[in-house]
């Protein structure tokens, strides 16, 4: 692992630490895509993070490799230590343990992803009973009382009454299937809960009523969350820090403050620029051109492409995810611009030549070469 | 405004849908139900203008659309179009008018036929309607739509299949197809939401476009209220199927009067970190359309209710306090 992915990282305190995670998928016609570049990041029990980005970025990717759960095709390197221990250390066998009882997971649409047939209740009490968790561990004689009691009060912390828990998914709304869908997921009291998109398909008053609920479960439960979504306000309203991921890897990373008002990569600004605000008058602009194909290799900057800031340095050397702002001046007053780990909190950090300290030959600004659609 | 400027006037519309019964029921004798979907609509768009319908999946906006572009028959009110009554215009009659109502739908993924090479997807439209005699017309107006629609040259997206395409092209193309009509009023359904954040801005920043250039209206079915706020001159918000409010875009949205509207707008969430909204979280989700609550349809809901809400239920007005600025809202505590 290189120094530089280590930077904005605290290391030490935190629940989850997740370090240069790589994954690769084979692809049926021979070759890899390299889906996950390389991501890094901390969460301190009780806090929200974000990962945001466009589709195929490389979000459910990281999260569904920190669960465990990618297909056979997936090749994974890296680190996700929780409290300390690596868990994808040992493969399967290592991550089995934890899934759901340490590390639990809402998947996107999960809400649409309820057994029909089955009472809401009885699917909730399913792992309860399976991971022998709260009461209903082998040896209790009324281990399915035990799950189902369980069942009633995860209902109740998730805000539907117990009683509506014999009811049937077609008989819930979309609210509240995703609320049973968060409640499942909570079933074995894990302590991280990664959430991929899960106020995408509904509407706002319910989505609000959603966040809402992850705000508060994450303060009274100490739940230490991790927010997938491509919706910037969702994130700026809920996180308390947040990732900007572009083409498989972190490119800005920050307290959502410092993203928003401090914003060091020209994609986050972009994102920011698209996505229309209730009360500003600022032009929504759209960002020209798509992601980069991850299946063949990238040299110098994957933004290049689609950037309105591009020095000479961006064609020839890929950036790393450098400190910047308040985090930069203390990594140089440390030891030198490229110090090892860092201990500030939070920190601030992105992956563009323009936040280079001293200006030089090559950071000299340069227009953008022409999309293929705009040569055409 | 002239009256002649009026694209589209909607008034007092009803759209409503049967509640299928059990043998058992229609043996009881029960009365038929009925889901009201659309309950008592009225609003106009002038050419060149467009307005945004808002609310809650479930409040009816699809259902208006579809019944303006008549693909489900009124139970009331009138649909003029262009100055001409189309409610009861029987389907012979109603086909050329079709031509100049067009709709765009939320998933390009799903709207186009994959098996369709783009000229064949705009082609289709023509001649449905047997316009562009010749191949070579019909080449003409096929590449001249998708250059009004943004995909220039026209000759680099002609031979192309869908899969072939991004997402924002898809939806360019599937307005292209709108647009090979020559139509004088689009009816956009989210026509973004299933996009990437990244193009979404290039599609409305579109269809701003081509409203403003004059030959058309457009009617934007929208649950987001930032880009109504951004792109629409007027905001309709709906509650189950009703307008609530309708004014002036920047009115409506930085001067709510409708207690609806105003929980909204508070929970919309702001890219700004730093600006915490006072959110007003309405409890539950819309009731049932079958049964509309007496009174004020929001009374369950409002936070500001009364009991004499529950006598009447409130027309769309100019609330007293207002100024001439055309707002309506159907309130009876404004």
């Amino acid at each position: 692992m290189s120094d530089v992915t280590q930077i904005g990282l605290r290391g030490g305190s935190a629940l989850l630490e997740v370090r240069d995670l790589h994954v690769w998928f084979r692809l049926p016609g021979g070759g890899e895509l390299h889906a996950v570049q390389g991501v890094g990041f901390d969460l301190a029990a009780g806090e929200r993070f974000g990962l945001v980005g466009e589709s195929g970025c490389g979000k459910t990717t990281t999260i569904l490799a920190m669960m465990g759960l990618l297909p056979p095709n997936a090749t994974v390197s890296g680190e996700v230590r929780l409290a300390g221990a690596d868990i994808l250390a040992g493969g399967e066998d290592s991550v089995r343990p934890h899934r759901w009882t340490d590390i639990a997971m809402v998947f996107q649409g999960a809400m649409n992803a309820l057994n029909p047939v089955r009472t809401v209740i009885s699917q909730i009490a399913e792992p309860i009973v399976l991971h022998g968790a709260a009461g209903a561990a082998r040896g209790n004689k009324d281990r399915a009382g035990a799950a189902r009691k369980r069942a009633g009060e995860l209902l109740e912390l998730v805000g539907i009454p117990a009683a509506a828990g014999t009811r049937y998914p077609h008989e819930f709304s979309g609210g509240m299937r995703q609320r049973a869908a968060i409640a499942m997921a909570l079933a074995c009291e894990p302590k991280v809960l990664l959430a991929d998109e899960p106020t995408t398909a509904l509407d706002v008053m319910v989505q609000a009523q959603i966040m809402d609920l992850l705000v508060r479960l994450s303060e009274e439960l100490g739940l230490a969350l991790v927010l997938v979504t491509h919706d910037l306000p969702v994130v700026a309203q809920v996180c308390q820090r947040a990732a900007v991921m572009y083409a498989g890897e972190i490119v800005e990373t920050g307290s959502t403050d410092e993203l928003f008002h401090d914003t060091r990569h020209p994609y986050t600004r972009l994102l920011f620029a698209a996505t229309p605000d209730l009360y500003s008058n600022d032009e929504v602009t759209s960002i020209p051109g798509t992601p980069p194909r991850l299946d063949r290799p990238i040299t110098g900057c994957p933004f290049l492409p689609r950037c309105d800031s591009v020095v000479s340095r961006c064609e020839s050397e890929r950036p790393l995810l450098r400190a910047v702002g308040a985090a930069q001046v203390a990594a140089s007053q440390r030891a030198g611009f490229l110090a090892g780990p860092l201990d500030v909190h939070p920190g601030h950090a992105a992956a563009c030549h323009r936040n280079e300290p001293v200006e030089s030959a090559t950071t000299i600004p340069r227009p953008r070469p022409p999309l293929a659609e705009e040569v055409a | 405004m002239t009256t002649d400027s009026v694209l589209l006037q909607v008034a007092n519309l009803r759209t409503r849908y049967p509640v299928r019964r059990s043998i058992a029921s229609r043996l009881a004798g029960r009365p038929r139900q009925w889901v009201r979907a659309v309950d008592g609509v009225s609003f106009s768009l002038r050419r060149g203008e467009m307005v945004a319908l808002v609310g809650e999946s479930g409040c009816g906006k699809t259902t208006t659309a579809q019944t303006i572009l008549r693909m489900v028959e009124s139970s009331g009110g009138t649909i003029t179009v262009d100055g001409r009554d189309i409610t009861a215009l029987p389907e012979r009659r109603l086909r050329p008018l079709r031509r100049g109502i067009q709709m765009v739908y939320q998933d390009p993924y799903e709207s186009l036929d994959p098996r369709f090479r783009v000229r064949q997807t705009i082609a289709e439209p023509l001649l449905v309607h047997g316009i562009g005699g010749s191949r070579r017309e019909r080449d003409a107006l096929i590449s001249s739509a998708l250059e009004r629609a943004g995909l220039a040259p026209a000759s680099l997206y002609l031979n192309r299949y869908p899969h072939e395409l991004s997402g924002g092209q898809r939806q360019r193309v599937a307005i292209a197809a709108a647009l090979a009509l020559d139509p004088v009023l689009l009816l956009a359904d989210e026509p973004v939401s299933m996009l990437d954040v990244s193009v979404r801005a290039g599609v409305l920043s579109l269809l701003d476009a081509l409203r403003k250039d004059g030959r058309l209206g457009v009617l934007m079915i929208t649950h987001d209220l930032s880009t109504a706020a951004h792109f629409a001159d007027r905001i309709a918000v709906m509650y189950l199927g009703r307008i609530v409010e309708y004014g002036p875009a920047k009115q409506v949205v930085n001067d709510p009067r409708h207690p609806y509207t105003k929980a909204l707008l508070s929970v919309v969430p702001d890219r700004d970190p730093r600006v915490r909204r006072a959110a007003q979280i309405l409890r539950g989700e819309t009731p049932n359309p079958v049964s509309i609550p007496p009174g004020c349809r929001f009374k369950p809901r409002c936070p500001i209710a009364e009991d004499r809400c529950a006598e009447t239920d409130p027309p769309l007005a100019a609330p007293a306090s207002d100024d001439a600025s055309g707002r309506e809202v159907a309130c009876i505590l404004t």
